[in-house]
């Protein structure tokens, strides 16, 4: 479970976040979306331990995140916005370096990488280094390193960003394989179809603060609206946008 | 404090393979590398060259024409600095542009004007537009003038007049210099720049491993992984100094590779560099390898960006080189034992003794790699810190 309580964070005595908080059960997806610059990529950072709240605390699996990150990441696995690639390693490398990184050694380490290399169809990458890899392999590379450990908790950052179809549909049938095996992931998107086809939950941030969590359809309900776009702009911009965006008037 | 808990060996094990691996596939780090270690064992042994070279045109060599008049004068004036060749005849000009540096040329009646007491008449050639001439003819107005005294003084004596009656006091210059000495001068150059290839072949992974890294974005990938941060900075520390220190490893090879091609002997120098010489000082240079590395990587992290790094590294190998230069010209006296204890200076006073061949102190060898390495200890808890800073990530 990831429990985030009443987080505050500023930059430059600009406030990012405040007093976010919420809950993701384990075996569950949630998406997290706000337009650019709503606190999405800094929330994220704060959940895996990469920056500090300012006051408030984030538990993953019960352990603060803050006060034993090492314990926190034994169970974490974060695609970030960027793979965080070397691409003076090979596949095959980088993986042995991350799953060894995180513990994993001997027959248990050999199973994990025969795994992720099944799993995401890494088998042709295996051998090669990471220069000059598509947009998909970096994708793929990049999952299967947050992956090679099993965590429990898996954070994405805008995922599909820049992925064909193909490399698309292999994440996203990837995660609602590691839900069926009750991985909780949190993952942050603009595409409102893949948050619609994945999501258990979504969370609507603006202006540093949750405006919006509930299933899809909980909050096209809410939000009186017929699609999940239309419930995200109402939510995230105001009522007023969203007439703006369907009738082409201001309300 | 740097905290040691949650240490684990293969986590660093594996981490450090990484870098190693990184830092080593590095085609143009290492390419950098090599070429500077080359190249200044190179210049060391082209610059010994020049400088025998130069030292055997500090000979003056001399056409005496009509010395047949005063065989004496011919006999007084060579020297091991000043060959004199006596000929019966020859064009001073053709002289000047062929072996000599200057001409002399003894009038006609030198014989009959010397003995009768009348002052006999001396012809000096000399090619001003030459850069050998000065000196030459400055060699050989020395000698003539120590000449004309003694003759003086001669013929004072044999007319009953003490001669110290025109002397007042007599001047002796004594040059204590011995060619070895003047080569282990030249010689003193090289812990400079042993020093200073550390710096150099370590630049482009120092810059690659930090500041590389976090424009990339690959560092946060690392910083997610449960790990101390000052693990992750040892590992790039020892990673980037095996670059710098195998950089002056190789530079210390080519050198000793180097020495038998270099006219050593005609400086009075003799090899004193053994194989355990160059192992001994390859093992003097590692904690500094290691300093040289950590405060790279922490200015690296400091920096804005790549380019920035570049820049900033780029001034900080000044350092060795100002460091030691001030140290020089400010004349600091160094041979108080606490010098060895500063890094930097420590090193190179070792260097330079093993290099002539004499003996450096094992405690104090000890005591300044020991400082060396507590520096590091302590740069390494600094950048520990610095990867927790949150514009190190682009938070802002």
């Amino acid at each position: 479970m990831i429990e985030v309580q009443s987080i505050d964070k500023s930059f430059a005595g600009q406030r990012v976040l405040r007093e976010l908080g919420f809950e993701i059960p384990d075996g569950r997806i949630t998406a997290l979306l706000g337009a650019n610059g709503a606190g999405k990529t800094t929330c994220l950072r704060i959940v895996t331990g990469l920056l500090r709240a300012d006051a408030g605390r984030v538990l993953l699996g019960g352990r603060d995140v803050a006060a034993d990150p090492l314990a926190a990441r034994r169970q974490l696995g974060v695609v970030g916005d960027r793979e965080g690639l070397y691409e003076r390693l090979t596949v095959e490398e980088y993986l042995t370096l991350f799953a060894r990184m995180q513990g994993l050694a001997g027959a248990a380490l050999r199973q994990s990488l025969d795994a992720v290399r099944e799993e995401l169809e890494l088998g042709e990458l295996w051998k090669r280094r990471t220069r000059g890899f598509s947009q998909g392999e970096r994708m793929k590379v990049s999952l299967a390193r947050a992956l090679v450990h099993r965590p429990q908790h898996l954070i994405l950052d805008e995922p599909t960003r820049g992925l064909d179809v193909l490399a698309a549909r292999l994440l996203r049938r990837t995660l609602l394989r590691l839900r069926a095996e009750g991985t909780t992931i949190l993952f942050s998107s603009h595409v409102m179809s893949e948050v619609a086809e994945l999501s258990d939950c979504v969370l609507v941030m603006a202006d540093g603060r949750i405006v919006g969590n509930g299933s899809p359809a909980e909050l096209m309900e809410n939000t009186g609206s017929d699609n999940l776009e239309d419930s995200f702009v109402a939510l995230a911009y105001g009522s007023a946008a969203r007439s703006e965006c369907i009738e082409g008037t201001p309300a | 404090m740097m905290g040691l808990g949650n240490f684990s060996t293969r986590r660093m094990a594996a981490l450090l393979r990484k870098e190693m691996l990184e830092t080593w596939r590095d085609r143009r780090a290492l390419w950098m590398a090599v070429c500077f270690s080359l190249l200044f064992p190179v210049m060391i042994a082209g610059s010994t060259t020049f400088f025998v070279k130069k030292h055997a045109e500090e000979t003056t060599r001399l056409a005496l024409l009509g010395a047949e008049r005063a065989p004496l004068l011919e006999q007084r004036l060579r020297s091991d600095t000043l060959k004199v060749d006596a000929l019966e005849q020859g064009e001073p000009r053709a002289l000047l542009a062929g072996d000599y540096d200057v001409v002399l040329q003894l009038g006609e009646d030198f014989a009959g004007d010397y003995r009768n007491f009348r002052t006999p008449q001396l012809y000096l050639y000399v090619d001003s537009s030459s850069t050998a001439t000065g000196r030459a003819e400055r060699h050989l107005q020395e000698r003539l003038g120590k000449l004309q005294q003694l003759v003086v003084g001669q013929r004072l004596v044999a007319r009953g007049v003490a001669p110290q009656l025109l002397a007042p006091w007599k001047l002796e210059v004594r040059d204590v210099s011995t060619p070895s000495g003047r080569g282990a001068m030249l010689l003193a150059m090289v812990p400079g720049l042993l020093i200073l290839t550390l710096f150099v072949a370590s630049l482009a992974t120092s810059v690659d491993t930090s500041a590389g890294e976090r424009e990339r974005l690959s560092l946060e990938t690392l910083l997610l992984q449960p790990m101390p941060a000052w693990q992750v900075i040892a590992a790039k520390t020892l990673a980037v100094a095996s670059m710098g220190w195998l950089g002056s490893l190789l530079a210390i090879a080519a050198m000793v590779a180097l020495m038998p091609a270099m006219p050593l002997a005609e400086l009075g120098i003799q090899q004193a560099t053994t194989t355990a010489g160059v192992i001994t000082m390859g093992l003097l240079l590692l904690p500094l390898a290691l300093l040289v590395a950590v405060v790279q990587i922490l200015l690296a992290l400091r920096s804005q960006s790549f380019k920035d790094a570049q820049t900033q590294l780029s001034i900080l190998q000044l350092a060795p080189v100002t460091v030691l230069m001030a140290l020089d010209m400010s004349r600091v006296e160094l041979d108080h034992p606490l010098w060895q204890l500063v890094p930097l200076v420590g090193q190179q006073q070792w260097l330079k003794s093993l290099l002539v061949g004499d003996p450096v102190s094992l405690p104090l060898v000890l005591a300044g790699s020991a400082a060396s390495l507590l520096l590091v200890a302590m740069a390494v808890a600094l950048g520990a810190r610095a990867l927790r800073r949150e514009s190190l990530l682009g938070a802002l």
